[in-house]
């Protein structure tokens, strides 16, 4: 169709700013999509995007559009994530575009991702076309967020589109501005193909499938490409674009956005933010391509049946076909025999695949309790690094335990800046700079333990807030820290699935609590549970479960022997979906509540 | 004749007709239904005859229900002779009937003791009025006492009644008064039930909505005052719920739960003979047309293996006072010790049996070896 009539964009935006939404109109007033074919949130295909409401992945579409000047253009948009989580994802997204809708929702307002994201959208040199959605609300207050535009982010309020991707209202212009004021795809210096990498899904019919976006040259089946990191040849077998359902093509040409499927056996073999480029005629040099992305998180995950460590392993492998921000390597504990030590990009994406596992290959899991990687300087001058309480050495041997911090960017009203200022303070933050967004909102910036933004964090904003305080976060490197190993231990035995690495001043509190609620999902059994929380070799804290004091049927039912020993092998039965530690029976909850404790 | 080694030596009549259905019973049965119950005798007969008399040759005999007492002196009768021209009973030494307080007459006692029923069992459960409202029963205190008196009257030497304790309002007083006042009568045995919900009944519907509650701290205590009581009277615990005046024991019972084969007549009744357990049909119209049609009325049947064989010994075994041999749970020592040493087991002369307090967990323990 030509550079010319392309455009390449994507649809940023704070969560639940309404991105998808905004998609489905897009697609459904361009005819992308038929009448019979709708439903709400089109593009979050996966079971649990739709039950969360919330897009994990990026989703790429092209839509074709008979603009007013008379012409039909090719537009392909990029649908992202908001969550933290996944702004990999947004990053990514940009690198393939040349323009962003940044959709701002008219009763919340500029939130901390909004901010973030307009940032990661100008350092690529996007053109922003900024959308005020939502005006349908009736809590919508669109000078303010005019002002906002203005005051935050420095664009412009009048270029500001007011839409409702609910009722439909503003779709239309939205598309003209796609057209007007985003930049076809620029000129390239030279015809070699160079094709930008920037996702990649496993079909078990086709093989790898890779998103790309050309930037110059063309693809055609047939062809001899290059990955240029791994210098690997392939041959073209396919080239196509979504519509949202992939569909073949001839050629992709310079500026285009879609997929391609070369004999490329997995998804490993691909980086993603790799080049691909002509065997024959290969470009001198690779696009700039992305970061790569680092667990944060880990936190182990053990199947409850020891038996089923082999399909847990072949599960994993399938999830990570498709999600390579997830990495696994098997390990062994003590209370839950084997398992695997996980790495994900934050608690959203870990509950995720914890969820997928679950529902998706019918595990049955027990995930402890998630840690951030500490380096531990020891006192040999050896450097190690723990993701792992229970690998955490020898208080004896340590020098120096650092963890890891991130620059934390909360926005709030101003009536919450005080206890805003104590929440952070709890979480053993600093705050570092408090900046006036306009006259109702400030921004503060702090220095955090990642480790105590993780659980409760967000949520706590949100409350203290009434829903209007929003937080983003960037890596910010290790800094040193008086942790401490907190063990809890039953009957004695440390578990070490619930050991954790604790600030020294939060440890007896945490250990209190700990011990309290294990006392309270543990189950009575056939012997007293002591339960015990212990830093080093100290004893904090102790709760006691005590023995069952009646568990007996009294009816015999004559010569029904069957339905009483049944009855029995029922009660076994339920006993197998707790993981016995020694005598002790441990349900799930158990260790899902002290995930929960914090 | 001669006794046969290999003879089923304990059998069971289920009766499936009771004067009212009780909202917390589950056992199978169906209002009294005139129309249906001679055919249903016939039935019973039949079944009977489809084993040679070689092959049934009873110690004991228990006539289950169900309400054996809701049948009339007629039919009751026309049953026992029946059975009386099939069966050599030169060995029979028990042979036990159900009744309800409500269809006991100074006749049937006579008629049932004159035909060789030596032992009732009737269902008193409480002695107090409200609590018998609550039970939906049909029967008064004051029916269930006259009941008594006739059955001794009549000559019966061994009378089990039947006790619930845990009824939903019932408090620790009223189980001691029902309690006391069932031992002033002196009955040969006594069981005592706590109330359980069983699925597929009224009540335990009830317990669902949130209708009823149940209070499991109190069941425990009154549990213990029931051992207290019934022990401190002379009465030995010899099941978790079950209490006899010395040599009062029902053997019948006591072959369920050592393991002995024991053949089961009429519908929903259990049998197990060599190794083979089966339950007939649990409905009285399918179970007379099946038998009619087929000779038998079998609808679940399932083969014991010898690990359930062993799993079964243990855990009825283990309910009764005088427990079982301590070479059967060998395969489980570990467990066996950690239940000795937290004081549940008690290991004496080669038999383990439980404690009072292993008695009060005797399902968990019970678990351990399924
Ligand atoms: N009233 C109203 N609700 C809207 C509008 N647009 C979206 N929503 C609602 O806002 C919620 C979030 O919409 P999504 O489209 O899933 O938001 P998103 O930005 O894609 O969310 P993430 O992918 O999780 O970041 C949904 O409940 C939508 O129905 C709108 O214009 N008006
Ligand atoms: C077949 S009945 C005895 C004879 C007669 N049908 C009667 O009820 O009087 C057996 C006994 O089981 C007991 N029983 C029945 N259902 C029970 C339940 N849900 N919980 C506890 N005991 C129960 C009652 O004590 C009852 O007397
Ligand atoms: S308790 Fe007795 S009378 Fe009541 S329904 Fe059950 S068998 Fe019939
Ligand atoms: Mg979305």
């Amino acid at each position: 169709m030509g550079r010319l009539l392309t455009r390449n964009f994507c649809i940023i935006a704070h969560i639940d700013h309404g991105k998808t939404t905004l998609s489905d109109r897009l697609l459904e007033s361009t005819g992308t999509i038929a009448e019979r074919e709708k439903q709400d949130q089109l593009l979050d295909s996966m079971d649990l995007e739709r039950e969360r409401g919330i897009t994990i992945k990026a989703h790429p579409v092209t839509m074709n559009y008979s603009a007013k000047d008379g012409q039909t253009y090719r537009l392909n948009l990029l649908d992202t994530p908001g969550h933290v989580d996944f702004s990999y994802e947004v990053s990514r997204s940009l690198a393939a575009c040349e323009g962003a809708i940044l959709v701002v929702d008219a009763a919340q307002g500029v939130e901390a991702q909004t901010v973030a994201n307009v940032h990661l959208a100008l350092k690529q040199g996007l053109t922003i076309v900024p959308v005020i959605n939502k005006i349908d609300l009736p809590n919508a207050d669109i000078p303010t967020v005019r002002k906002q535009l203005e005051e935050i982010l420095a664009i412009p309020a009048d270029e500001a589109i007011l839409a409702s991707a609910k009722t439909g209202l503003g779709i239309e212009e939205i598309l003209e501005a796609i057209v007007a004021r985003i930049p076809a795809p620029p000129v390239q210096t030279d015809e070699k193909l160079r094709n930008l990498i920037f996702d990649s899904v496993f079909d078990i019919y086709r093989g790898v499938v890779a998103y790309s976006r050309v930037f110059s040259g063309a693809m055609a089946p047939g062809q001899a490409v290059r990955l240029m990191s791994t210098g690997k040849s392939y041959e073209v077998k396919e080239v196509g674009i979504f519509t949202p359902k992939p569909l073949a093509q001839e050629t992709l040409q310079e500026g285009d956005v879609g997929y391609f499927i070369a004999n490329i056996k997995s998804t490993a073999e691909i980086k993603i933010g790799d080049t691909l480029t002509e065997q024959r005629n290969p470009a001198p040099e690779p696009l700039p391509g992305f970061q790569e992305i680092h667990p944060m998180v880990f936190s182990g995950i053990y199947p409850i049946n020891t038996a089923d460590f082999e399909h847990l392993k072949t599960a994993m492998g399938k999830l990570q076909i498709n999600d390579s921000a997830f990495v696994y390597q098997a390990e062994n504990s003590v209370a839950l025999g084997y398992g695997f030590r996980c790495g994900f990009l934050g608690l959203l994406h870990m509950e995720i695949v914890q969820e997928r596992l679950r529902r998706e290959f019918d595990m049955d899991i027990i995930a402890t309790y998630p840690s951030v990687v500490y380096e531990v300087a020891q006192t040999n001058g050896e450097k190690v690094e723990v993701d792992n309480p229970a690998h955490l050495p020898d208080p004896s041997v340590i020098a120096e335990i650092r963890e890891p911090v991130v620059e934390c960017f909360v926005m709030c009203p101003n009536e919450n800046i005080g206890d805003m200022m104590q929440l952070i303070l709890e979480k053993r933050g600093e705050v570092q700079n408090t900046e006036s967004l306009d006259t109702r909102r400030v921004m503060l910036t702090a220095v955090m333990p990642l480790n105590e933004i993780l659980v409760d964090f967000n949520d706590k904003i949100k409350s203290l807030t009434h829903g209007y305080g929003s937080m983003d976060y960037e890596y910010a490197g290790y800094r040193a820290a008086d942790l401490v190993k907190l063990d809890m231990l039953v009957n004695s035995e440390p578990v070490d699935a619930f050991s954790s690495i604790v600030h020294r001043d939060k440890a007896e509190g945490r250990g209190r609590l700990l011990a309290a609620k294990l006392k309270e999902v543990i189950p009575q059994q056939l012997f007293q549970v002591s339960i015990q929380a212990a830093i080093g070799g100290r004893i904090i804290a102790r709760e006691n479960v005590s023995a069952l004091r009646k568990n007996v049927t009294a009816k015999c039912y004559g010569g029904d022997i069957t339905r009483k020993r049944k009855l029995l092998e029922k009660q076994k039965e339920g006993k197998k979906r707790m993981k016995a530690i020694g005598k002790v029976n441990i349900p799930q909850e158990a260790f899902i509540e002290v995930l929960k404790t914090s | 004749m001669n006794l046969e080694p290999t003879a089923i030596r304990h059998l069971y009549v289920h009766i499936p007709f009771c004067p009212k259905v009780c909202p917390y019973c589950s056992f199978y049965k169906e209002a009294s239904d005139r129309n249906k119950t001679q055919a249903f005798l016939d039935a019973v007969l039949l079944e009977l005859d489809t084993f040679g008399p070689d092959q049934v040759q009873p110690h004991t005999i228990f006539f289950g229900g169900g309400t054996p007492s809701a049948l009339s002196t007629r039919q009751l009768s026309y049953l026992i002779n029946g059975l009386r021209d099939r069966l050599d009973l030169s060995a029979l030494r028990e042979w036990t009937l159900e009744m309800n307080p409500a269809t006991v007459s100074e006749e049937k006692a006579e008629l049932l003791l004159s035909l060789g029923v030596n032992r009732i069992s009737m269902g008193v459960q409480a002695w107090q009025s409200d609590l018998l409202v609550r039970l939906g029963r049909v029967h008064s205190a004051a029916q269930a006492l006259r009941s008594y008196q006739i059955l001794r009257r009549a000559g019966f030497k061994r009378i089990n009644l039947d006790l619930i304790f845990g009824i939903p309002g019932q408090t620790p007083a009223q189980w001691q008064e029902t309690l006391l006042q069932t031992i002033n009568l002196g009955p040969e045995h006594i069981s005592a039930y706590c109330l359980t919900y069983e699925e597929d009944t009224e009540f335990f519907r009830q317990l669902a909505i949130g209708q009823l509650s149940q209070n499991e701290f109190q069941d425990a205590d009154l549990f213990e005052l029931t051992m207290d009581t019934l022990i401190r009277h002379g009465y030995s615990q010899y099941e978790i719920s079950n209490y006899a005046q010395p040599g009062e024991e029902c053997s019948h019972n006591l072959a369920y739960w050592s393991g002995n084969d024991y053949l089961g007549l009429g519908p929903s009744a259990f049998s197990t003979v060599s190794g083979r357990r089966w339950q007939n049909v649990a409905n009285t119209s399918r179970y007379v047309e099946q038998i009619e049609r087929d000779g038998n009325a079998r609808e679940f049947s399932e083969s014991l293996s010898s690990e359930t064989k062993l799993s079964e010994k243990i855990v009825f075994g283990l309910r009764m006072n005088r427990g079982i041999a301590e070479e059967l749970v060998m395969p489980w020592s570990a467990n066996i010790k950690d239940l000795e040493s937290a004081g549940y087991l008690r290991r004496e002369a080669g038999t383990i049996s439980l404690s009072r307090s292993g008695r009060m967990v005797a399902d968990a323990i019970g678990e351990l070896f399924v």
